[in-house]
């Protein structure tokens, strides 16, 4: 026997990330609960909208299951005197299960006899333990911030209103944060604002429907995507899509409408990105684009309701007008003089209190991109590319930073590939971004980067926890990211050594190079650690990272990809085993001269001889970052001398002549090796 | 609709809902939250339902006139609901009827925006009120004041009068809108914005407002008794130690005459980055040492407005 349960909290609008993390983590905390309580069930999904947070559990279990389960006490010997006159351990434990003492039992275990008892009891209705387990749910919804409201006796996310709890037909009764449980919800705050009582937890998600609410997140996006692509082809183009507001208007409303709204042709002389950030950023509304990527002087806007329409769009069409004149405001504003005439309005910007403003940033990173290698267009776009920030466009809009910095360049005549890299230097702004594309434009990244790192580390702002101010984690993934995926590899110790001498030339109160560096090496080691275990396994990035001297990224990406390919081969295993009791016997020895004289059995000879013969070819490999020949020739060439050597040699022999040349034969393999990759750090093939 | 009406209206709504309809504060206020009517109210067990306009002053926002939306004072029409009733959104939704906007044909929402005054140690949570996409006003529950947990927790409403007229009688400027039958906002303000607009962009003294900062500043804790030091843990030290013999109300006036200024200094671009936290850093001390003074007061006399009084 089983029942359908709903539980569905309702209250004042929620923020749509409220919504989204909130639904994100309801099942999967019932189905922890459920569990912990022993109710079997079905699925489980959580449903809502701004002002409904809902939990559906199909067939929910009538009751518990009976708990039977044998539990182990302590020792029998500490337990039970020799004539079976129980001890105190044997009393508590009893007491623990609610069971008499004569009622335990001896159990049998590998580690002697142990004293046991059964602990059995009868499940509850689920009625019964429903209350507190959707109290306890309750409380652990997770919001970014929760308030209190009215007495300000309790917390949540936003005050609550009602609360749906049926089981099946019946009402679950239960009080939670000021509301007390019943069958009665409400639709649609305006299109079915009265209350209205659900017969019983099936058909909630249709029942909704009927007073203009689509419950169902999915159901609710999908319709709002048709009735926005049916607008767009209406108007004659397709909308600018947009992941962000997507989400944020399916999230914002009980039942999507959309509306088609006009603005002045006149306004389509600003840049596209100011129009769709003016409409997007303060509107949410969606840009439309004719066939050929035009432009188009409409919008489309997610409403909440489908009265009134011809009112909707008119009070809209005022509001983006007004907003667009400001845009317009800013850029011509902005026209009135060159990128270049901005620069000088960076002197009066601080970067952070003990290093200086953004024009003495914007110095060092044309001094840190020179250093680097650039031969003119990387060091002109480091002296204009924070010049934008101090546009009016950018205090209004500041995520256009960087685009009106290349357009405001491109009216001035600047070169196009400096203008590209005044924008592209903020690439990668997250995960799911590009990284730069020309030489240029990556310098200037990296460089930009380089110079905060170096900056906050120098005047010890590390980041702690949760306060990372200046990105520098993102920025060093960022580093990363543009030597893998970009036009140039990057030496992370010596970009960030032309930064440190920037900042020296500047004679700002940045701590010593070694210093600085040597903390920002372990900064970035973690990083990468955290970035790259994310994709290849961790004990091959540990045995890598080890190896690798902090220098080019790149260099660090083929040892990973050797090792990689290294750890398919059929060879593997034997060998890595082998390499792990070379390392561990020579680990500490620092000789490596082998005497032929002094080697005794055909094993070791084999192994000597053959070392002697690649190991140059191996170093010659490593020494040009060939790591995957390297690795190759070793897995040719030593899998069968080196295991016939452990087969056949024992290296610790009394004589101490023989021992140790054995020894420096074992430390020259794995110094070698060590060299490449920490190989003792690596498991099995897994 | 006019807008004297409108604000005739929202009063007349208000009043039938028990609020007090009070004056506006006559000290240079930035918001209608820093009337001591919200901003002291606020603090403590004793209940307040309040309504007021407020003539707000930002002087960054000054354009001389010239700008159809934008003016250095506006008006805030501005209620208190302490403790917030449940149905607060549905008297605010009634509200707008009140004003001749019928809810049911509009898309009227509630969007996330939450409130900070770093001045004033005070936060809250709420929306911004869209109605087809116009912000027309704020609503905010106040978490904490002067850095005190709020207990009850106040409802506050600021309807932007200005915007809403412009609305309900379609003009897209400003200055166009009709105050009174026959009377134009233009006539009244757009003198008065430009002449403030060059006080505060280009004539108000600068050594004379720092002046006048760090003045009331020291008579705001000469009256209300609190040492420029703190104790352990940040506490406050006080010098004044009886509650009944510090003056709150004329200690809290010297808090916004120092906000006014700072306000001003930051117009006349005299405040950098960095000094500019260290100037809200200054004035947020003084709002907590008036803040915790008026509730120690109201306490010592034993919360009047307790006892029934209010509304």
């Amino acid at each position: 026997m089983s029942r359908t349960l709903l539980f569905e909290i309702g209250l004042e609008e929620l923020p749509a990330s409220f919504v989204d993390g909130a639904l994100a983590a309801m099942p999967k905390l019932a189905e922890d609960l459920l569990a912990r309580e022993r109710l079997g069930h079905g699925a489980i999904r959580a449903l809502g909208t701004p002002r409904r947070l809902t939990l559906v559990v199909e067939a929910l279990a009538e009751a518990q299951t009976d708990l039977a389960e044998v539990v182990t006490g302590p020792p029998k010997a500490a337990a039970f005197e020799a004539d079976g006159t129980p001890k105190k351990a044997a009393i508590g434990f009893a007491k623990k299960l609610g069971l008499e003492v004569d009622q335990l039992f001896v159990e049998e275990t590998d580690k002697g006899p142990y004293v046991a008892g059964k602990r059995e009891e009868k499940g509850k209705p689920a009625a019964e333990v429903l209350p507190g387990l959707l109290e306890e749910l309750t409380r652990k919804i997770p919001f970014p911030k929760s308030m209190r409201w009215g007495d300000g006796e309790h917390a949540f996310g936003r005050p609550v209103h009602w609360i749906v709890c049926l089981f099946g037909a019946d009402v679950v009764p239960l009080s939670l944060l000021g509301a007390s449980s019943g069958r009665e919800t409400r639709g649609h705050r305006f299109l079915a604002p009265d209350t209205f009582a659900l017969d019983g937890a099936d058909g909630y998600v249709d029942a909704l429907r009927g007073v203009h609410v689509l419950v169902d997140p999915e159901e609710r996006a999908h319709v709002m995507r048709e009735r926005l692509e049916a607008a767009a082809a209406e108007a004659g183009g397709r909308m600018v899509d947009d992941a962000f507001l997507i989400r944020e208007n399916a999230t914002l409303v009980e039942e999507p409408h959309v509306i088609c709204g006009h603005f002045d042709e006149a306004f389509l002389a600003l840049p596209d990105e100011v129009t769709i950030e003016v409409m997007r950023g303060h509107q949410r509304y969606f840009a439309l684009r004719t066939a050929d990527g035009k432009l188009l002087p409409r919008y489309l806007a997610v409403t909440n309701t489908d009265r009134a329409p011809e009112i909707i769009t008119k009070g809209n069409d005022r509001v983006l007008k007004a907003r667009l004149a400001d845009g317009r405001f800013f850029v011509d504003e902005d026209l009135d003089r060159t990128l270049e005439a901005m620069v000088p309005g960076l002197d009066q910007v601080v970067f952070q209190a003990k290093l200086g403003t953004l024009g003495e940033r914007v110095k060092r990173l044309a001094a840190v991109v020179t250093e680097l290698g650039d031969e003119g267009p990387a060091a002109e776009a480091a002296r204009l590319c924070k010049a934008d920030l101090v546009s009016l466009i950018i205090g209004e809009f500041p995520e256009l930073q960087g685009m009106m910095g290349r357009w405001y360049a491109l009216k001035q005549g600047v070169d196009p590939e400096v203008a590209d890299a005044i924008q592209d230097h903020y690439l990668p702004r997250g995960a799911s971004d590009d990284v730069p594309s020309s030489v240029a434009s990556a310098r200037l990244a990296v460089a930009d980067r380089a110079d905060a790192l170096v900056g906050c580390f120098g005047i010890g702002l590390v980041p702690s926890g949760s306060a990372d101010p200046f990105a520098l984690r993102r920025a060093t993934i960022g580093v990363l990211r543009i030597a893998l995926e970009g036009p140039i590899d990057v030496d992370v110790r010596r970009t960030l050594a032309a930064a440190h001498a920037a900042y020296r030339a500047q004679d700002k109160p940045v701590k010593d190079e070694a210093e600085v560096l040597s903390a920002l090496d372990e900064f970035f080691r973690g990083r990468l650690r955290a970035f790259l275990t994310d994709r290849h396994p961790t004990d091959l990035v540990d045995a890598c990272l080890g190896a690798w001297d902090g220098g080019s990224l790149r260099d660090l990406k083929a040892r990973l990809d050797a090792l990689e390919a290294f750890r398919a081969l059929p060879a593997y295993e034997a060998l890595a085993v082998a390499f792990k009791r070379a390392y561990n016997i020579a680990k500490d020895v620092k000789e490596t001269e082998v005497d032929g004289a002094l080697l005794q059995e055909d094993a070791e000879k084999a192994l000597a001889e053959r070392w002697a013969a690649v190991e140059p070819k191996v170093r010659e490999a490593t020494a040009g970052g060939d790591y995957r020949s390297a690795l190759t020739l070793v897995a040719e060439e030593l899998r069968e001398p080196i295991d016939r050597f452990f087969d056949e040699v024992f290296v610790m022999v009394e004589d101490e002549s023989i021992r140790n040349n054995r020894l420096r034969l074992l430390a020259s393999i794995a110094h070698t090796l060590t060299s490449i990759a920490h190989f003792h750090l690596l498991g099995g093939q897994g | 609709m006019t807008f004297q009406e409108l604000i005739l209206a929202l009063s007349r709504f208000w009043a039938e809902r028990g609020c007090l309809v009070v004056q506006p504060y006559n000290s240079e206020v930035g918001a209608g939250t820093f009337n001591p009517n919200t901003f002291l109210r606020a603090i403590g067990p004793e209940p307040w339902n309040v309504s007021y306009v407020e003539p707000s002053r930002r002087p960054t926002d000054g354009r001389y006139g010239d700008n159809p939306n934008r003016l250095q004072q506006f008006h805030q029409f501005q209620v208190i609901l302490k403790p917030a009733p449940l149905d607060i959104q549905q008297l605010y939704l009634d509200s707008l009827t009140a004003i001749g906007t019928d809810p049911d044909q509009h898309d009227i929402r509630f969007i996330e925006d939450d409130w900070e005054s770093p001045t004033l140690g005070a936060w809250g949570l709420g929306w911004q009120v869209w109605l087809d996409g116009l912000e027309i006003s704020q609503f905010t529950y106040f978490q904490q004041v002067g850095g005190i947990d709020c207990k009850p927790i106040s409802g506050e409403l600021t309807y932007g009068l200005e915007r809403i007229a412009m609305y309900l009688q379609d003009v897209d400027d400003v200055y166009d809108l009709e105050y009174a039958p026959g009377v134009r906002y233009g006539e009244l303000f757009r003198r008065s914005e430009w002449e403030w607009s060059t006080y505060n962009f280009e004539k108000a003294e600068v050594p004379l407002h720092f002046q006048l900062f760090d003045e009331y500043e020291a008579q705001c804790r000469k009256l209300v008794g609190v040492s420029e030091k703190k104790g352990k843990g940040g506490k406050l030290v006080w010098e004044i130690e009886d509650p009944k013999a510090r003056l709150v109300l004329p200690a809290y006036d010297c808090v916004i005459k120092c906000s006014h200024y700072f306000n001003v200094l930051d117009a006349r671009g005299a405040i950098s980055v960095t000094e500019r936290q260290r100037f809200i850093g200054r004035v947020r001390h003084l709002a907590r040492a008036v803040s915790e003074a008026y509730l120690a007061q109201r306490e010592a006399l034993g919360f009047p407005l307790l006892q029934g009084g209010a509304s």
